[in-house]
């Protein structure tokens, strides 16, 4: 938009004040009221029964890094950070693969797509209890099968690896409709043309994927990368309670200080409104979170932006 | 044109802030509530049962309830989680608008106690609670008063699988009876080549709790935090070791098996329910589903839980919860709301509760009513369970610890399991466990 008051949609200052008035309405009282009123909470003795507030400054914070509560804080960090970007890398890849193929001119495509995106219209609570049941140690179809086939019985929720991996797993299924979407709609947007010029250049599968697609797709990867981030800190709770409540601990000696699976965003909550509900606490961890997040952001838009090739 | 429709998108916009508020019509039918001619008043009783038969019970009782006076209206209403009705109450009464009953979970009686909310029942009027059975009654028994009215009960039994049991060249009836009775029973049933020689409860701090107050040894200090506030815990005790060892043994021996999901409870009837258990620990609430789960199958036993080797039965710690009265009510509500929880657990209606549930009938009449009636010949496996309960032997061991950091307590105590379980040293295990939950402790009592 330029300042061109001929171009100008919106006559006056004014109006547009009014137009984006609802919005800012909503985000101040939904978005950065409860923000600045949490990071303000970081600063007290909070407790949620017992409705205490006393001004102790950055002792939370300390209890974060220093003291009996550090380690677990410190290995939920870090664990954070891993799920988020396994559940970024094999969720965009294999979505990016998929649509790929979904999206070929073959019989049944349409069905084939509608099954990818599937998994995504389900709450994750119902996904949560499927998966707990598919992969009950004992008495779960999985193992069933694998005995079976295998004679062998895996310990999905108890053996930190496999926990980690079943976690990541059902993240990354979650949200592969929602990628694939995103995909499929990008992969019809891209004109033929390049496609051709690089045939006739005789250009291959590969080379033309990688020079061609890739680039042209960096716009919705972009997009893909932050929502996919965001909803690997944040919209995993759900999954993660239902299925393995934040555990299992690590082996003796390396991250045994609180479950594998207890990202930050769950150990806000358990913090917060599991126990014996120490807000404050919570509200300095969850104040972590969002510099975290902040930092994130910050990197992609300054990196990624630059690379992005926003076609036409 | 264009203007035309900015303006008309204007005016739409303007006209939403009219209604942002949200509340003009609940605001316009609560005054008429308010201002409605108070021949009836409301007694609002919240709880935290999700299911359908159990908080039918409740409607139906404040039917019944309100049929026979007609000052007050009991009005039931279902408030999610224990935590959630707890947080709910609170918050509620913040804003002058608490509920008169409050359903609070055992483990949940100090935080409802120092949130300053409630009035202890015992002080609303005079009554009388020696019909209330003395262990579950003295859980709610705070500083000498009783504090709420003991509602749903219950407390973990073993269950055998008596299939394999004899397959493993027991008697059918045989029940260990302590620590090393499991591990020998689960040893000779494993090199009979029994499939599913383990025990199978969930890794749930409540379990911990039992064997501790089975030990007759307090949680925290402070005489369980009856004496005066607790400060400190327990968890690396001689008696908190004894448990610590058994669960290392079970693991290391192979003879433990969950689901590896913390206080996962229907994950672990399943496995037992599908007979890939031969001992199983869970609450006697469980005994009509489990029972039934199990028909058709194998043969189904109940019995005492095992206790460690050398103690002497001290009894278990009452689960579940009770009902609490709020403090910020005219006195003739309080009174009414005292008078709906002492009918709601009369003797007929424990009677019919338990029936229901499988949750005690928390009144001595009851018991005898259902003796009377010929219910535990019918259904002899329920009776195991009120024997332990009334075996059970009246101290702070048995009354159950109060801490504010109880629930943090369990969290705690189930990761430093699951440690032993993977193998990790017990008394390193337990003495982590002990710093991490007297540092919540201490953490929760500066709030005073």
């Amino acid at each position: 938009m330029s300042n061109n008051n001929d171009n100008a949609v919106f006559s006056g200052r004014w109006q547009i004040i009014a137009l984006l008035l609802p919005t800012i309405f909503i985000l101040v009282v939904f978005l950065y009221f409860p923000a600045w009123h949490s990071i303000l909470m970081s600063f007290f003795r909070n407790n949620l029964f017992l409705g205490t507030r006393n001004f102790i400054g950055f002792e939370n914070f300390k209890n974060l890094f220093i003291g009996p509560f550090a380690p677990a804080f410190i290995q939920s960090f870090f664990q954070t950070i891993v799920l988020g970007l396994l559940t970024v890398v094999i969720g965009l890849s294999l979505s990016l693969f998929l649509s790929y193929q979904a999206n070929k001119n073959i019989k049944g495509a349409k069905i084939y797509r509608m099954l990818l995106i599937w998994p995504f219209a389900m709450s994750p609570a119902v996904a949560g209890t499927i998966f707990l049941f598919i992969f009950n140690p004992e008495v779960g179809v999985m193992n069933n099968l694998l005995e079976y086939l295998f004679s062998v019985k895996p310990r999905w929720l108890d053996s930190p690896i496999l926990a980690l991996m079943l976690v990541t797993f059902a993240t990354v299924w979650k949200n592969l409709g929602y990628n694939i979407v995103f995909y499929l709609a990008a992969f019809q947007n891209i004109s033929t043309e390049p496609l051709e010029a690089a045939d006739i250049d005789g250009a291959g599968p590969f080379r033309k994927f990688f020079y061609i697609l890739l680039p042209l797709l960096s716009p919705t990867t972009f997009f893909l990368l932050f929502t996919n981030l965001s909803y690997a800190f944040f919209e995993t709770f759900g999954l993660i309670d239902i299925l393995t409540s934040g555990g299992p601990v690590g082996p003796p000696g390396i991250l045994d200080n609180t479950g594998i699976t207890t990202t930050l965003m769950y150990k806000v909550f358990s913090d917060g409104f599991g126990g014996s509900s120490n807000m404050g606490f919570a509200a300095a961890e969850g104040f972590i979170l969002l510099i975290m997040v902040g930092v994130f952001a910050y990197f992609q838009f300054r990196s990624m932006g630059k690379r992005v090739h926003y076609q036409g | 044109m264009k203007k035309l429709i900015y303006s008309l998108m204007f005016l739409l916009t303007l006209s939403t802030f009219a209604f942002a508020g949200g509340s003009q019509e609940s605001k316009s039918s609560e005054d008429t509530k308010v201002e409605a001619p108070k021949e009836v008043k409301e007694i609002y009783c919240w709880h935290a049962f999700s299911d359908a038969p159990r908080s039918k019970w409740i409607q139906d009782r404040a039917d019944e309830f309100n049929a026979t006076q007609s000052d007050f209206k009991v009005v039931v209403e279902a408030k999610g989680s224990y935590r959630d009705t707890l947080q709910a109450a609170v918050l509620a009464d913040k804003q002058g608008a608490a509920p008169h009953i409050v359903q609070v979970f055992e483990v949940g009686s100090q935080l409802a106690f120092d949130t300053g909310i409630f009035k202890p029942i015992g002080e609303i009027g005079s009554f009388d609670t020696d019909d209330y059975i003395q262990p579950v009654l003295n859980y709610y028994t705070l500083n000498g008063k009783v504090n709420s009215i003991p509602f749903n009960s219950s407390s973990p039994i073993l269950y055998i699988n008596k299939d394999k049991l004899v397959e493993a060249g027991y008697d059918a009836d045989y029940v260990p009876e302590t620590f090393s009775d499991v591990i020998e029973l689960l040893e000779t049933a494993k090199s009979k080549g029994v499939e599913g020689a383990k025990f199978s409860f969930c890794l749930h701090g409540w379990y911990f709790e039992q064997w501790m107050s089975e030990q007759g040894a307090e949680m925290v200090n402070n005489g369980n935090g009856r004496d005066a506030r607790a400060t400190e815990t327990m968890l690396n005790s001689p008696a908190a070791m004894k448990i610590g060892e058994f669960v290392s043994e079970l693991a290391s021996k192979d003879l433990y098996t969950y689901t590896g999901k913390f206080e996962d409870w229907d994950g672990n009837d399943a496995i037992f329910a599908e007979g890939k258990a031969l001992l199983h620990m869970t609450s006697t609430a469980d005994l009509g589903n489990i029972a039934a789960a199990c028909e058709g199958k194998f043969d189904m036993g109940v019995g005492f839980i095992p206790i460690p080797d050398g103690s002497e039965r001290n009894g278990t710690v009452i689960g579940g919860a009770s009902v609490w009265i709020a403090k910020n009510h005219p006195a003739d509500e309080l009174e009414a709301a005292r008078d709906f929880v002492l009918y709601m657990t009369n003797t007929e209606n424990m009677v019919s509760w338990h029936k229901l549930t499988g949750y005690y009938p928390v009144r001595n009449s009851s018991v005898e009513a259902l003796k009377e009636e010929g219910w535990f010949d019918t259904d002899a496996k329920q009776l195991v369970a009120f024997n332990q309960l009334l075996s059970t032997k009246i101290n702070k061991a048995t009354a159950g610890a109060v801490a504010g950091t109880l629930l943090d307590n369990r969290t705690i105590i189930e990761e430093a399991l699951q440690k032993i379980i993977q193998g990790a040293d017990v008394k390193a295990s337990l003495d982590e466990a002990k710093e991490i939950s007297d540092a919540k402790l201490d953490e929760y009592n500066a709030n005073f």
